[in-house]
């Protein structure tokens, strides 16, 4: 039996940490976000809720939250397509699967900031790989689109993040498809099930927690996502490109000429936070019906 | 998942089928080992042969583009500073992380669930959030903009998501062994120490890895919580060099040489260790 002295010393640095660090800064956020302040203990002015308030006029900030939904929605739909695809070709006898499995993850080991300059080089106009290529085959007219232009570069920058997101989801959904095991479907074949029958009573029940769980970590990675668009965007980053978290940033920290308002810059972030468990819990209610029709 | 056949159109032959799977998965595949060599190629050029012929293979390595940005660009100091704070800080969170996951996966105590529940939740806390409460509290801590107080948060933000799949590791041990150990008269620190911990090792491995990895690409944090230039890490460094062409012209080569001296590190370890750190993924599932 385990002393409960031991219990307690084996769990407090962890705790500690934890509370400190992530736990009472999430806490705190709620808090400042019903002041204005901008900076660190002067200057500091209840306003209650202001801060949401503006938030709702805030034109910047629905436009974050436009781009968001367009990484959300047409992001995830080319995320699991290709995720899926994958998980299907790899699983159908073909050679190498490991190999591929983990050439397609790579990116995913690569930092997000070094991965964009790259992606800047693709998108460049004039000079860049891709106005190269459109050249080489002879699309003159492509080649002279601005893909940075910014009613475009939303989705140049998209390009990209799908490409290191579909090697991250592909290695998760391809795990939940390796969990099903084969004599059932070995099984089912022999009482003379067909494909249709095997997929609708076989896989998808099987692989319906591996889709729940990813859908639920890409809905949460779309709604905080930071890093990539904000590296591609470069130094005065278009707004176009402006996700609730880069537009956090920005109020609170600005870029070279700091803006500093903490209280409407946490008040983003919690707004964000809030986004996310409601479309999570939308999530879940709407795939757990789902789950109890069939 | 469909199974097996039904993507693709049901009268091919089957030799045609491996051939467009092989076409499709291959062509994906060789798309990320492109991308590593052009990266590399390009980061030995001159910015001037970079432009005029992006697809060539440089025989003759201007090597001088490394050394431009590993010590004009102070590359070498950014290293520096991002192999320390990341080794401190996996190794603080592996001291912190592996006891509490072994008595929350093989303790029996009455709040064990939920302090694991509670754990769990942290994976979901976005970090964007904790911006701007994060730099108040290093202000007050007076940790702000040291690389002391960005190693701490990368220890506290990284703790769920190791002691849940470090939980999962312990419990997928046996119990007998603990059991004897305890009839031969083993105290229970011993057991932890003697028994579990080595069996545990392939799991610890895995996770110190996988968050070496995380936090040598970590961005965002670093960027709320460090001004300096002296304190940057190497992403931050690769920032401020993509910042700073704005200024100074394009030296794309340059940069190129920084993203090839960023991701060397991640990309060797995964060469080795892709196949542990796949499954330490999808076992957490979440990072």
């Amino acid at each position: 039996m385990m002393r409960r002295r031991m219990i307690l010393v084996f769990l407090m640095p962890a705790l500690t940490l934890y509370l400190c660090f992530l736990v009472f800064p999430a806490i705190q956020a709620f808090y400042l976000s019903l002041f204005e302040t901008s900076g660190f203990g002067d200057n500091v002015k209840w306003v209650g809720l202001r801060n949401y308030s503006r938030l709702l006029t805030d034109h910047i900030f629905w436009l974050s939250v436009g781009n968001m939904l367009v990484i959300l929605l047409a992001g995830g739909a080319a995320v699991f397509g290709f995720a899926f695809l994958f998980t299907v070709l790899l699983n159908s006898g073909i050679w190498g699967k490991k190999l591929f499995r983990a050439m397609i993850f790579m990116p995913n080991v690569i930092a997000a900031i070094a991965i964009t300059t790259f992606w800047s080089f693709v998108f460049m106009p004039r000079y860049g790989l891709l106005t190269n290529i459109l050249k080489f085959v002879g699309l003159e007219d492509l080649a002279k689109m601005a893909w940075t232009a910014p009613e475009n570069i939303i989705w140049a920058m998209l390009v990209g993040l799908v490409w290191i997101s579909t090697g991250f989801f592909t290695i998760l959904i391809l795990s939940g498809a390796d969990k099903i095991p084969i004599d059932m479907v070995e099984a089912a074949r022999l009482e003379g099930a067909n494909n249709r029958q095997i997929f609708r009573l076989i896989t998808l029940p099987m692989m319906w927690d591996v889709l729940l769980i990813t859908l639920v970590l890409w809905v949460v990675q779309a709604i905080t996502v930071f890093e990539f668009p904000y590296a591609f965007g470069g130094p005065e980053i278009n707004q176009n490109l402006y996700t609730p978290s880069i537009y956090l940033y920005i109020m609170g920290f600005g870029q070279r000429d700091p803006i500093y308002q903490l209280g409407y810059a946490t008040a983003i972030g919690v707004t964000m936070f809030l986004m996310m468990v409601i479309s999570v819990t939308v999530l879940r209610l709407l795939l757990r019906r789902d789950q109890v029709e069939y | 998942m469909k199974s097996r056949k039904s993507i693709l159109p049901r009268r091919w032959p089957r030799r045609w089928k491996n051939a467009a799977s092989y076409i499709i998965v291959g062509g994906w595949s060789g798309f990320s080992l492109f991308f590593v060599l052009w990266v590399v190629f390009a980061s030995l050029k001159s910015t001037r042969k970079l432009f005029s012929k992006p697809w060539s293979i440089p025989y003759d390595p201007a090597f001088g583009n490394y050394v431009k940005t590993w010590v004009s660009s102070r590359f070498g100091d950014y290293f520096l500073n991002s192999l320390l704070v990341v080794s401190l800080s996996v190794l603080v969170l592996l001291i912190v992380s592996t006891p509490a996951a072994y008595v929350l996966s093989r303790g029996k105590f009455r709040s064990r669930q939920v302090i694991s529940s509670f754990l769990v939740f942290g994976m979901g806390v976005p970090i964007p959030l904790l911006f701007v409460p994060l730099a108040v509290i290093m202000a007050k801590l007076g940790l702000a903009d040291t690389l002391i107080g960005l190693g701490l948060v990368y220890v506290a933000v990284s703790i769920p998501f190791t002691v849940f799949v470090l939980q999962g590791f312990f419990s997928s041990l046996p119990s007998e062994l603990e059991s004897a150990a305890r009839i031969d008269g083993c105290k229970d620190w011993q057991i932890f120490w003697h028994v579990m911990l080595p069996l545990a090792k392939p799991g610890i491995l895995t996770v110190a890895i996988l968050n070496f990895v995380g936090l040598w690409n970590e961005f965002q944090l670093a960027l709320v919580l460090i001004d300096s230039p002296e304190n940057r890490t190497l992403s931050l460094g690769m920032y401020s060099l993509i910042t700073s062409m704005k200024y100074s012209g394009g030296d794309w080569a340059g940069l190129f040489a920084g993203v090839t001296i960023v991701m060397i590190p991640t990309i060797a370890l995964f060469l080795f260790l892709s196949d542990r750190m796949i499954s330490g993924i999808t076992m957490g599932g979440v990072k």
